[in-house]
């Protein structure tokens, strides 16, 4: 079967950058379309304009685009593995849970 | 905003409220407006029978018979939160037993885009013009008005009266029940 690994995280400084163009794409549309109806005076007009600034938003925002994976997060290295009567003394709490 | 569900989420959520918020500003620019204007109304043939009124008592009640005539231009009326008008004539008069009463006699939708210089002669009304009682027969006091209803995108829905009037009065006979 075939296995593809996609990747669909974004970074936190990536995912504070898309809520911001989101908002700031949606926001602007909104008042351009407001302007826009109230010229024509068609209410109409300003609902396609906040529709067409929402599509735009959802394809610059929603998907894990490379721009907002640019500031991965450095992991410490893994630590060597623990002694045994440390892993034996994890195992006397699990079987106290069960 | 870790994933793309949530992403779409915030994004949908955003819009709807910004949706919202626009909503709001076209009732804000709209809802101080004065809707008024003058309309011309005047009456042809005016009669008033006495015949039995089945839909109510059975008794016999007046049933007015009016033509009109209808000039008017209700086109500044529309802006981008009026979707349609409604329009009705109304007869408000008084009799001894009520202080006011009112008849709707005709109406007519008016939508958006469509004609709304009205220039109507001799129409009939829409609507019987039926007393509840015998209050018509030389009525000297019975006055036309014309009122639209507002329909619009967002807000308030106001019904407006015309500023004119048309004021006629009832014959003391009744009409042959045969006219």
């Amino acid at each position: 079967m075939l296995n593809l690994n996609i990747q669909t995280h974004m970074d936190f400084v990536g995912q504070h950058k898309a809520e911001m163009y989101s908002r700031f794409i949606i926001t602007l549309f909104g008042v351009v379309g407001l302007i826009w109806g109230a010229i024509t005076q068609q209410f109409s007009q300003t609902v396609y304009t906040l529709g067409a600034g929402f599509i735009l938003a959802s394809l610059l925002t929603i998907p894990p685009w490379p721009m907002y994976r640019r500031n991965p997060l450095n992991w410490q290295k893994p630590k060597p593995e623990p002694s045994s009567g440390g892993s034996n003394g994890d195992e006397n709490k699990q079987k106290k849970k069960k | 905003m870790h994933t793309v569900l949530t992403r779409g989420n915030a994004t949908v959520a955003y819009t709807l409220s910004v949706l919202a918020c626009l909503t709001f500003c076209c009732f804000v620019s709209t809802v101080f407006l004065d809707y008024r204007v003058a309309s011309n109304i005047n009456t042809g043939k005016v009669l008033v029978k006495n015949v039995p009124d089945y839909g109510a008592s059975r008794e016999k009640h007046d049933l007015g018979y009016i033509t009109f005539d209808l000039e008017t231009n209700l086109t500044s009326l529309f802006n981008w939160n009026v979707k349609q008008l409604f329009i009705f004539l109304t007869a408000e008069y008084k009799t001894e037993d009520n202080v006011l009463n009112q008849v709707v006699l005709w109406d007519k939708i008016i939508r958006r885009g469509s004609n709304a210089v009205l220039d109507f002669k001799n129409l009939n009304t829409k609507y019987y013009f039926w007393d509840d009682g015998n209050g018509l027969k030389n009525n000297p006091n019975v006055t036309l008005y014309l009122s639209w209803n507002i329909i619009p995108n967002a807000g308030l829905l106001p019904t407006v009266k015309s500023f004119s009037s048309h004021t006629f009065k009832f014959p003391s006979e009744y009409a042959s029940a045969l006219i």
